[in-house]
């Protein structure tokens, strides 16, 4: 008896002097916030055991703890503010319970992101894409790398420009050295292109006389002395490009040398010059410097700015996936760039350019998921759809690209990508909208006479990609607004649920609502497809491939295209949701935010970013969308703007 | 025992040129012709091939155990090699097994690594393990021109798979050379038949080897060892990738021994299927299309045939598609519809019955490729098909289920007079799918002792 009393005595004391070892507020945490989320959260389902979600909030002992993964309760602040968690089934929280821990959560986290990080960027090696807009800035030479090379895998914000995803292999290494190899024979054969880049070596009566004279008097071969400078100035030029920085003297050396040792290898014949250059172009091509966007990493703990260079590259590589140009690695080497008014002119600058179109085709195809048309394993039943053919497959495709370059070049609003009154489009998309007066083949701006196109969500390139292959898919497109438009992209469904879309033997779509509405009523599937739902049946009225109907196949009833949302807005029909949508452009702004930044940074966005997409969000609020300012800002943005070394660096170099 | 029986590359190294004839004999055993012994010592080689999707579980296994069995529904394709097929059942790859995860991709990057994989959306990808074929392609894989080679039909899609959060990467590499890098495959046929056999078409235009290409090497080398000290740990790890890829073409060029050897392997039959084969890409139009896939399929086949028989390597794996695959297979009499969407088939009749005739396709072009290195001639009167190990198997059961249990798995050929073959075995439930390639491991002379979570070698397939 007196043994447990003493027992009790020395677990109060330690229980005490375990607290009070610790500041105010982790102790807070302990008697006020953690009780709460005990109670409601972690004992009845975010527990170890049940792991319901995929989410153990039991482990979250310290407030440090919470700063770190403070992504995870971002979404528990959302939830609980929304009132989805806890669920219907389970206790509600008193107004005072989830004030508490509303408030302190919010501070724990708000307090994590005072101190800036800018996330660590990795060497990446180019991606598929890449890599042939950079032969093409070089060389002038048009591949297709995708039929050359292996393809690229893609990660973090889903593109392809994601360093952790992109392997150097054997194979792939084998495939540049020829690819190299053909490229720059294929210069080599175009004499016109091949002068632009390399002028020919030739010297003048008078530098043939002083030739001679020196031969004669110095003992001096003049000739080739002079042809090794005449092949410096082009080999320079080429690998400073390629590099994407001005070359080191020994690396200049080295490349000169080589020129010289295959020159003076090659037979004396015209060709000989031209030739050997070639050979040096070919080392430039297989080059890590070219292959791999690496950042030097020096010794040091805090974030520090880019440098001149590095920061031309992460310019040039978001805003034309490809390497600078001249004026840009000029204006690097000025220093320019760290003026912010030469800085923004030239964004500007490199927006204007052409090259710019290339960022819109990637960001936008795979932002969008419109890309999903081009993969070989993207299915249409044939048999339903026989017109669905290559040719109004990438009229599609193009229809979306072109009018994303649109917004961002011309239009400069960006709010167009929901509600534009004009579109683009050839005869063959044209007619498949039943839209008249549009010939031949080239995509051209069309202004629209009704209202149910124009944006995004009237898209056939969107509006397929989210369809199964025999009919529309409500979730599928639900999910699409959700992710894309609202940037609140649902939870992953709870492990191994079937796919309900490919499973059940919903073939026929007149009884597609029934179905999901049968299906929401298991709780776990509620509280995510109540919105998702809704939001895809608002669209029903565009068929699997885009077009528009008003009643399905085989039946005289309109269709049912109402629906709401939780936060209580209801519409009908697509028209109506794009209001909606267009009310919510705050979270649109977000969604924009957040994914061009994982564009131009080439890594996932995570806690960490919060306030970046914060204030960018922000400035497209503030500037009417303005894509031009908006960039703008997001390349002047603090993880734009600077890196940290990897942390194993500091701690070789504190090593040694 | 036999000390005096050398091995024949250690001559060739060591001596080179200068062996003379009789000297080789004293490998051979006494009383035995050369010619004989060579004929008789094939290397084994070992050749996987995984299918997507799982299989319509009620046609796979054959009802009776042991030596007389009939073939099952989707086995039948595979009946004239009855006598030379193992059916494995019961096996499960068990660390993967857990619920919790995703179905598919969870499940495909493990198939041959049999470890729980890294779940992540592409930051840090890990299969925890590296695979079966790389463990062997990493042992003998230094006797050939190509340690390995990896072959399949898709390209590795893009994006990130979000409904479940992981990379499509996970469902596009079965091969995996360490826990952290996969093994790319080659999709395209004309570009795998010219890797390997370019310059031994006569008539080709020979693609002329740049004669500075070795100075090239020796630069970009240089360049890149100097620069990876000063990099930061996951930079070093890309240089080091990039390195040892450019160190890959430099062995390549510098091997002229083995370049000979596998020049000597190319025997008469070889060389006459080579200029045969090359017709074939020739004239096949649809090379980067999926209009005739079964012609593009059986053409990566006689690929992946070619390349074990002239012994530019001895381990290839062979993926007929990627994890979630929703290939068309309309083009199948009473198929409609992608083969996920149909593998998901939720007991209705009509798709199982659907499933079950896409489970039989994959068999039939099995079955090609088993008559092709049956008709390749290796040595004596040996065939290919008796050196081989060939295994064919998906990495889930029911398609519709997602379940690493009971695994749709055969093992095809001798493996060069180590597999006891002819039998329907059932093992005791749950078996680790581990044992197997302990097993097979062992039996083709790896010296380890356990693999992922084996429990001990599978009894009753080795002679």
């Amino acid at each position: 008896m007196h043994l447990r009393i003493s027992f009790i005595l020395i677990y109060l004391c330690s229980c005490i002097s375990l607290c009070t070892g610790y500041p105010d507020p982790q102790r807070h945490f302990w008697q006020t916030v953690k009780p709460i989320l005990d109670l409601h959260c972690s004992r009845p389902c975010h527990n170890a055991d049940d792991n319901k979600g995929g989410l153990n909030l039991m482990a979250f002992d310290f407030i440090q703890e919470i700063q770190r993964r403070g992504e995870i309760w971002v979404k528990v602040i959302e939830h609980v503010q929304d009132g989805s968690m806890p669920p219907d089934t389970k206790p509600a929280l008193t107004k005072m319970e989830s004030d508490t821990i509303l408030l302190y959560i919010n501070k724990y986290i708000r307090s994590a992101l005072e101190k800036p990080d800018p996330g660590l960027i990795t060497s990446t090696r180019l991606s598929n894409h890449e890599y042939e807009y950079a032969i093409q800035d070089l060389t002038g030479i048009t591949i297709n790398a995708d039929s050359l090379l292996p393809r690229d895998a893609s990660g973090g914000e889903g593109f392809d420009n994601f360093a952790a995803s992109h392997f150097v292999t054997p194979l792939l290494m084998e495939r540049y050295f020829e690819v190299g190899e053909t490229v720059i024979e294929e210069l080599g054969s175009n004499k016109e292109q091949w002068r632009s880049i390399v002028p020919e070596n030739s010297f003048s009566i008078v530098q043939r006389i002083r030739h001679l004279w020196y031969s004669w008097i110095y003992n001096r071969n003049l000739d080739y002395e002079e042809t090794v400078d005449n092949a410096r100035d082009p080999i320079v030029r080429f690998t400073t490009q390629a590099y994407r920085r001005y070359l080191k003297p020994d690396e200049r050396q080295k490349l000169v040398s080589f020129f010289e040792e295959v020159y003076h290898d090659l037979p004396e014949d015209d060709f000989r010059y031209d030739e050997a250059i070639q050979e040096v172009f070919k080392v430039v091509l297989v080059s890590h410097n070219f292959l791999i966007r690496t950042e030097v990493d020096p010794p040091l703990t805090d974030p520090y700015p880019v440098s001149s260079f590095e920061l031309a590259s992460r310019l040039s590589f978001f805003l034309w996936c490809s390497i600078p140009d001249n004026q840009l690695l000029e204006a690097a080497y000025k220093e320019d760039l760290h003026n912010p008014e030469l800085y923004r002119a030239q964004v500007q600058r490199m927006l204007k350019d052409p090259k710019a179109r290339r960022m819109a085709e990637s960001f936008s195809a795979q932002w969008l998921e419109v890309d999903n048309l081009n993969d070989p394993s993207f299915e249409i039943d044939k048999n339903l759809f026989p017109e669905f053919d290559e040719e109004l497959k990438s009229a599609m495709h193009d229809e979306t690209v072109e009018y994303f370059y649109y917004t961002l070049s011309e239009s400069r609003n960006f709010l167009e990508l929901l509600n534009g009154r004009y579109t683009f489009l050839n005869e063959k998309l044209a007619n498949h909208y039943g839209i008249e007066g549009v010939k031949g083949k080239e995509m051209r701006r069309v202004e629209l006479e009704t209202p149910e196109r124009g944006g995004i969500l009237g898209m056939a390139s969107v509006l397929t990609t989210t369809s199964l292959p025999n009919r529309t898919s409500p979730v599928l497109r639900g999910k699409w607004v959700m992710e894309k438009v609202l940037a609140t992209p649902p939870k992953p469904p709870p492990p191994n649920v079937p796919d309900l879309e490919a499973t059940k033997q919903v073939h026929d779509e007149l009884t597609l609502r029934e179905a999901l509405v049968l299906h929401r009523e298991n709780p776990a599937c509620y509280s995510c497809h109540q919105d998702m739902d809704d939001l895809g049946f608002a669209l029903e009225n565009y068929d699997a491939l885009g077009r528009w109907r008003t009643t399905y196949t085989n039946s005289t009833k309109p269709i049912d295209v109402t629906g709401s949302l939780k936060s209580g807005e209801q519409f009908e029909g697509a028209v109506q949701l794009r209001e909606i949508l267009i009310a919510k452009q705050d979270q649109f702004a977000t969604a924009i935010s957040k994914k061009m930044l994982g564009f131009a940074l080439g890594r996932s966005i995570e806690f960490k970013d919060t306030k970046t997409v914060e204030s960018l969000a922000k400035v497209l609020i503030e500037n009417n969308f303005d894509p031009v300012i908006f960039i703008e800002e997001l390349t002047l943005s603090y993880p734009f703007q600077y890196k940290k070394s990897d942390p194993v660096v500091i701690v070789q170099m504190a090593g040694t | 025992m036999k000390s005096w029986h050398i091995n024949r590359r250690r001559v060739l190294r060591g001596i080179g040129a200068t062996v003379g004839l009789p000297f080789l004999q004293a490998m051979v055993p006494p009383g035995m012709k050369m010619e004989k012994y060579l004929e008789n010592n094939r290397p084994k080689r070992l050749a996987v091939f995984y299918f997507p999707n799982g299989t319509r579980q009620d046609y796979w296994s054959p009802e009776q155990a042991g030596r007389n069995f009939e073939m099952s529904p989707t086995l039948k394709p595979l009946e004239a090699y009855r006598k030379k097929l193992l059916i494995l059942n019961e096996l499960k790859n068990n660390l993967v097994d857990v619920s919790g995860t995703d179905g598919h991709y969870t499940k495909t990057a493990p198939f041959l690594t049999c470890q729980l994989i890294e779940k992540t959306t592409g930051a840090n990808i890990n299969v925890k393990g590296t695979s079966m074929d790389q463990v062997l392609a990493q042992h003998i894989g230094r006797k050939t021109r190509f340690s390995s080679l990896e072959y399949g039909m898709d390209p590795v899609r893009g994006g990130v798979d979000s409904n479940v959060g992981y990379t499509r990467l996970y469902g596009a590499a079965i091969s995996w050379e360490s826990p952290t890098r996969p093994k790319p495959k080659e999709i395209n046929p004309r570009f795998a038949f010219d890797r390997m056999f370019r310059n031994y078409i006569p008539g080709q235009v020979l693609k002329k080897e740049n004669p500075w290409k070795k100075s090239v090497v020796d630069l970009v080398l240089e360049d890149a060892s100097s620069l990876s000290r000063q990099l930061g740990a996951a930079d070093q790890n890309k240089m080091a990738e990039y390195l040892e890829s450019v160190r890959a073409v430099e062995r390549r060029l510098e091997a002229k021994e083995d370049l000979s050897n596998f020049e000597a392997n190319l025997t008469p039959d070889i060389r006459k299927e080579l200029i045969q084969m090359n017709v074939r890409l020739n004239d096949f139009v649809d090379l980067n299309s999926e209009v005739n896939i079964t012609g593009k399929i059986r053409l990566m086949m006689d690929i992946n045939a070619l390349a074990l028989w002239s012994d530019a390597t001895r381990v290839t794996t062979f993926m007929f598609g990627n994890s979630v695959s929703n290939r068309n297979f309309s083009f199948l009499d009473g198929v409609e519809g992608g083969h996920h969407s149909v593998s998901h088939h939720r007991g209705h009749p009509q798709r199982i019955e659907m499933y079950g005739k896409i489970n039989q396709w994959h068999s039939e072009q099995f079955a090609y490729f088993l008559d092709r290195i049956s008709s390749m001639k290796d040595g004596g009167d040996q065939s290919l098909f008796d050196n081989s190990t060939v295994l064919f198997g998906s990495s889930i059961r029911d398609g519709d289920k997602h379940r690493a249990s009971n695994l749709p798995i055969v093992l095809a050929g001798n493996g060069g007079g180590i597999l006891d073959t002819g039998q329907n075995l059932f093992y005791k439930k749950d078996t680790p799918l581990a044992n197997l390639y302990l097993t097979l491991l062992k039996a083709m002379e790896v010296p380890i002792d356990s693999f992922a979570d084996s429990t001990g070698e599978l009894p009753g397939i080795r002679v």
